[in-house]
């Protein structure tokens, strides 16, 4: 096979959307066999089966006997990158919008307490420094 | 070749509150980075740092503020993010897409052509 039609080949492995989340799934386990990805996600062992042999074909995938099973690992350099990559950015979103979730709950209790202040002192309360806190707790 | 992250949440709070956690830098300091500089206008720079040293530039391609926020990295990928209201809250949807690897793909398919031609 020609360079331009093995990168055709990469390029089209890569296309599909259930193929990269199989490669992530290999790249975060470090390997896997068939059916040990088919137990992690939402397809069948025979799917698993034929888009390894894509992956495969492509060069992105490379497999290893051990005893009876075959297990798959991500072809080293530069893929690696591409799959680490994936598996690292996801995992920071995961972390990122858990926190801004926790940061806007926060922000929104102490909005509703400052609105409270805000509230009294329109309504012609000398505004004192102890005076919301005192009366507020 | 380009590679993409995306994710959904559903945050309790309004578009409004939801936009300035995404475009004040105290505030990105609670969620997104350890230290954030950013200037929230279309071709407004910002810069962040985290804990273990790593520090990214970007430049601020499209801001619609409550609606959508999208960063330009200066290594090429970028980031982008869109609320919409929803019952209980705002959804928030992010997409980040990687830097190009296809520079990198393309070399490596160069070299191990001979073998497989």
């Amino acid at each position: 096979m020609g360079a331009v039609a093995r990168v055709d080949r990469v390029f089209d492995a890569l296309g599909d959307p259930g193929r990269r989340a199989l490669v992530a799934t290999v790249a975060a386990r470090g390997s896997a066999t068939a059916t040990e990805l088919a137990a992690e996600l939402p397809v069948t062992r025979q799917a698993v089966a034929k888009q390894l042999g894509v992956l495969m074909d492509a060069g992105l995938l490379q497999p290893t006997r051990v005893g009876r099973e075959t297990r798959y690992r991500v072809t080293p350099e530069p893929f690696d990158d591409a799959a680490a990559w994936l598996v690292e950015m996801g995992a920071r979103w995961d972390e990122r919008l858990a926190a801004l979730g926790r940061s806007l709950t926060r922000a929104r209790a102490s909005t509703s307490s400052v609105g409270v202040l805000q509230h009294r002192r329109t309504r012609g309360k000398p505004a004192r420094p102890d005076d919301g806190a005192a009366s507020g707790a | 070749m380009e590679l993409h992250v995306e994710r959904e949440v559903v945050v309790p709070a309004d578009p409004g509150e939801v936009w300035e956690a995404l475009t004040e830098p105290e505030r990105l300091e609670e969620w997104f980075a350890t230290e954030a500089e950013l200037d929230p206008r279309p071709g407004g720079e910002g810069v962040f740092r985290w804990g273990d040293g790593e520090e990214r530039r970007a430049v601020v391609r499209e801001a619609e503020p409550e609606e959508r926020l999208v960063l330009d990295w200066d290594d090429g990928g970028e980031v982008v993010l869109e609320l919409e209201e929803v019952d209980g809250g705002t959804l928030v949807r992010v997409r980040e897409t990687s830097p190009d690897f296809a520079a990198a793909l393309e070399l490596s398919a160069l070299a191990w052509a001979p073998s497989h031609a």
